[in-house]
C-alpha cells in the first residue's frame, strides 16, 4: 500500500515539475463574438462560385469584345466602328464595377484595380505618350494614363463629337500612334482579365475557400477589407471628392469616374448594386447570414436589417440624380451631397459595426504616420 | 530498505526534473524583479532625449522645403549645436551635440543630403520627372513634397538617416560593448553600464510605460509600432530593455549579454522592417506619382541606412545589390521592381512570411 503512495507521490511530483517547466502556451484568445458556428467555408464557396468567378468570367469576355472592337476600329476607323468600340467600352466598364472588389490573391498580385481604373485620367501623360510615341505599361507613372479612364478620354474626350474624335484616328496628328496606344490599352485590360480569371479557375478558388479563418490573411479577412475598401472608393472617388466634400465645397466635376463618356451614375449604381450583392451573397450564404448568426445588433434591431435599409436609403437618394453626374454636380450639388451623406452612413455600418461584430480587423490605413 | 529505495528514487527523479528546469545549474541566477515600465530609480537618459529633440528640430526645418527655400547653414549648425540654432533654448545651452554620436559615414552623408534638399527647395518649380521642385499628392493635394528631378525626397532620406546613422549606430555601439562598461562605481547615481543602457533606451524614443502608452514616441519609437503587424519589435525591445536593465543593477551579467543580443538583433532587422512597411505605403499610393516617390524615398532611406550599422547581418555585396534594385529615377518605378525590392529586402532578414503585412 505504502509503495503505491510513494509511486503516486513520484508521479504527482513529476507531473508538477514537468508542468512548471513548460512555458505558458500563449494563445487562448478566443474571439468574443458569437457566430463562431457560422459556416464560413460555405459562404466563401458561395461567393467564389456564384459571384467572383462569374464576375471575372463576364469581365474577361467583355474585355475580349472590347479589344476585338478596337482592332476592328484601328483596321477601319469609321463612325460605325467607333460607335462599336464605345459600346464595348461601356459594357466592359460597367462589368468592371462588379469585379473591382476582389483585390486580393491573383488580382492583388498584378495590382489589377489601379491598373484598370485610376482616375481622373492624366491627360498630360496620355498626350505626352502619344506625341512621343512611347508607352511603357509597366511604369507606375502611367497608371493614370491607362485602363478605362484613359480609354474614356481617348474614345469620348478627344473631340466635341464622334466626327471630331474620328479625325484623331484618321488624319489628325499622331493618328498612327494614337491607334497603337488604344490597342495597347485594350489588350492590357484583356490580358490582365485573362490572367486573373485563369488563376481563379485553376488553383486560387481552393486556396480561397480553404482559408476560412477570420485573421487578417484569411479569405474572410481579405474579402471584408476589400468590400469596405472598395465601398469607400465608391463613396469618396465616385461621388464625394467630385462633389467637394473633401475640399470644403469646392467641386471637381471633372474628377468623376467616366467623365468623358458621361456614364458616371450608371457606373456608380452598378457598383453599389454589386457591393450589396457581395454583402448578401446573392441568394446564398453572405455577410447578412454571418451577421444574423453572430446576433449583431444595431439601434434596437438587427445590424443586418440596418445595413439593408441603409443600402436602400442610399440607392433612393441616387435615384434623384441623372447622368452625366458631372453636370448634376454643377447644377444640383445639394442632391449629390445628400446621396453622399446616405452613403457615408453605410460606411460606418460596414466598416465599424460589421467588422467589430464579426471580429475582423480592418488592416488598410488612410495615411502613413511618417 | 525497500522504503528507502523508493524515497531515494523519488529524490533522484525530482532532482533530474529540477535540473531539467534550470537553465544553468552551476551559476545561481540572482533573484530580482523585472519591472513592467522603465521606471528604474536611477535611470537617466536625458541626453538621448535631448538629441532626439534636436533631430526633430532638423526635421521641422526640412519640412519647410515644401514652401520655399530653407536655411541650410542653420540645419548644419544644428548637427554640431553651433550658434544657438535650436528653437528650444535648452538644447542650445545643453553642451551636447548630435554629430559626434553619428556613424562615421553618416557624418558626411548627411551634409550632402542637406545640400540636395536645400537645392530642391530653392528652385520654386513644380516637381515632375527631371524637374526638381515641390509637388502635391494627387489623392490629397494638401500633402506636398520636395522632390529632386530623380524623384527623391531628401527630407525623408535625412529622417531615415537619423534612424540608421545615428540611433541604430548608437544602439549597436552600446549593446555590442555593454560588457566593457564599468558596473561597480556609481557616478551621478548610476554605474557607467546602467547609464549606457539607459541612453540606449532613451534613443529608442518611447515613453517609459511603452507600449501601453505611445504618446510622444518618435523615430524608431514610432516605427516599431508601424511594423508591429508583422514584426513584434515593441514587445521584443521593451522586454529586453527592462530585463537587461534590471539585470545590470542585479549584477547578472549573463542576462545582460543575452538581452543586449536581442536588442542588437532587433535593430539589425528594423531597417528592413521599416523598408518593407514603406513598400506597403508605396503600394497604397501606387497611382499617386508624387506621394509614391516620397514613400519610395522613405524606403530608400531605410535601405541606404543599413550600411551605418557596424553589425549589419548582410554582406556589402548584398547591400550594394539591394541598392541597385532601385530605379535610377524614382518616377520610372514599375510594379515588378517594387515586388523585386520587397522580396530582396525580406529574404535575408527572415521576413518572407510577413513581407506583405508589415
Amino acid at each position: 500500500m505504502r509503495k503505491f503512495i510513494y509511486l503516486a507521490v513520484i508521479a504527482a511530483s513529476a507531473l508538477i515539475l514537468i508542468q512548471s517547466c513548460s512555458k505558458s502556451s500563449g494563445g487562448g484568445t478566443t474571439p468574443t463574438n458569437t457566430g463562431t458556428t457560422f459556416d464560413r467555408k460555405g459562404m466563401l464557396t458561395n461567393i467564389s462560385t456564384n459571384i467572383i468567378i462569374p464576375a471575372y468570367t463576364a469581365y474577361q469576355a467583355n474585355t475580349t469584345t472590347l479589344d476585338a472592337a478596337v482592332t476592328a476600329f484601328n483596321a477601319n476607323p469609321s463612325l460605325t466602328t467607333l460607335t462599336a468600340v464605345q459600346a464595348a467600352f461601356k459594357a466592359a466598364y460597367l462589368q468592371w464595377q462588379s469585379t473591382s472588389t476582389f483585390e486580393f490573391g491573383p488580382a492583388a498580385q498584378i495590382e489589377l484595380r489601379v491598373n484598370t481604373n485610376t482616375y481622373p485620367a492624366d491627360i498630360n501623360q496620355i498626350n505626352s505618350n502619344i506625341t512621343t510615341s512611347t508607352y511603357n505599361s509597366g511604369l507606375l507613372a502611367n497608371l493614370a494614363a491607362k485602363g478605362f479612364p484613359a480609354l474614356d478620354y481617348l474614345l469620348f474626350g478627344t473631340g466635341a463629337d464622334n466626327n471630331a474624335i474620328l479625325v484623331q484616328y484618321t488624319t489628325g496628328a499622331n493618328a498612327a500612334y494614337r491607334k497603337t496606344y488604344l490597342a495597347a490599352l485594350s489588350a492590357e485590360l484583356k490580358t490582365n482579365a485573362t490572367t486573373v480569371l485563369s488563376a481563379w479557375t485553376s488553383a486560387y478558388k481552393t486556396t480561397f475557400v480553404n482559408a476560412d479563418g477570420t485573421d487578417v490573411s484569411s479569405s474572410v479577412g481579405y474579402l471584408t477589407n476589400q468590400l469596405v475598401f472598395d465601398y469607400e472608393i465608391l463613396k469618396n472617388y465616385e461621388i464625394g471628392i467630385p462633389a467637394g466634400v473633401q475640399s470644403m465645397g469646392t467641386t471637381f466635376p471633372q474628377k468623376v469616374q467616366g467623365f468623358y463618356s458621361g456614364i458616371s451614375l450608371q457606373l456608380l449604381n452598378q457598383h453599389l448594386a454589386a457591393l450589396k450583392n457581395i454583402y448578401t451573397g446573392a441568394s446564398g450564404l453572405g455577410f447578412d447570414d454571418y451577421l444574423i448568426s453572430a446576433n449583431a445588433k444595431y439601434s434596437g434591431g438587427s445590424l443586418n436589417d440596418g445595413i439593408i435599409a441603409q443600402f436602400a436609403a442610399a440607392s433612393a437618394k441616387l435615384q434623384n440624380l441623372t447622368d452625366p453626374l458631372s453636370a448634376n454636380i454643377q447644377s444640383n450639388n445639394t442632391a449629390v451631397v445628400a446621396a453622399y451623406t446616405e452613403l457615408q452612413k453605410l460606411t460606418v455600418l460596414l466598416k465599424t459595426d460589421m467588422t467589430s461584430s464579426l471580429g475582423i480587423l480592418i488592416t488598410y490605413g488612410d495615411n502613413d504616420g511618417d | 530498505m525497500k522504503k528507502y529505495t523508493t524515497i531515494l528514487c523519488t529524490l533522484i527523479l525530482a532532482a533530474v526534473f529540477m535540473a531539467g528546469c534550470k537553465k544553468n545549474s552551476t551559476d545561481p541566477t540572482p533573484v530580482y524583479t523585472v519591472p513592467t515600465t522603465y521606471n528604474f530609480a536611477n535611470a537617466n537618459f536625458a541626453d538621448a532625449t535631448t538629441r532626439l529633440g534636436m533631430a526633430t528640430e532638423v526635421g521641422n526645418l526640412t519640412k519647410l522645403a515644401t514652401s520655399g527655400a530653407i536655411d541650410g547653414p542653420r540645419i548644419k549648425n544644428m548637427l554640431t549645436n553651433t550658434n544657438a540654432p535650436f528653437a528650444t533654448a535648452a538644447y542650445n545651452t545643453s553642451g551636447i551635440q548630435m554629430l559626434d554620436q553619428f556613424a562615421p559615414a553618416f557624418k558626411t552623408d548627411i551634409i550632402s543630403f542637406i545640400d540636395s534638399l536645400v537645392k530642391v527647395a530653392a528652385t520654386g518649380a513644380t516637381a515632375s520627372r527631371g524637374v526638381a521642385g515641390v509637388g502635391a499628392s494627387s489623392a490629397s493635394p494638401t500633402s506636398k513634397y520636395a522632390l529632386t528631378g530623380l524623384g527623391v525626397n531628401y527630407a525623408q532620406v535625412i529622417n531615415k538617416g537619423f534612424m540608421g546613422g545615428f540611433i541604430t549606430y548608437q544602439e549597436v555601439t552600446i549593446m555590442s560593448n555593454i560588457a566593457t562598461y564599468d558596473n561597480t562605481t556609481v557616478v551621478n547615481g548610476s554605474t557607467a553600464q546602467e547609464h549606457a543602457w539607459d541612453m540606449a533606451f532613451g534613443y529608442w524614443g518611447v515613453p517609459i510605460d511603452f507600449p501601453a502608452n505611445k504618446t510622444g514616441a518618435k523615430f524608431w519609437g514610432s516605427y516599431t509600432t508601424q511594423v508591429d503587424s508583422g514584426y513584434k519589435a515593441n514587445k521584443i525591445l521593451m522586454g529586453a530593455f527592462l530585463k537587461g536593465r534590471a539585470a545590470i543593477s542585479a549584477k547578472d551579467s549573463k542576462t545582460v549579454t543575452e538581452q543586449a543580443a536581442i536588442i542588437l538583433d532587433a535593430f539589425n532587422k528594423l531597417n528592413a522592417a521599416g523598408a518593407l512597411q514603406e513598400v506597403q505605403e508605396t503600394r497604397a499610393a501606387i497611382s499617386d506619382n508624387i506621394a509614391r516617390n516620397s514613400r519610395m524615398s522613405e524606403m530608400y532611406g531605410f535601405v541606404y541606412g543599413i550600411k551605418y550599422n557596424p553589425k549589419r547581418s548582410i554582406s556589402d555585396t548584398q547591400y550594394n545589390a539591394l541598392l541597385a534594385l532601385f530605379p535610377a529615377n524614382l518616377y520610372d518605378l514599375t510594379l515588378n521592381q517594387l515586388n523585386t525590392l520587397r522580396d530582396a529586402i525580406a529574404a535575408p532578414y527572415g521576413f518572407d512570411a510577413v513581407k506583405d503585412i508589415l
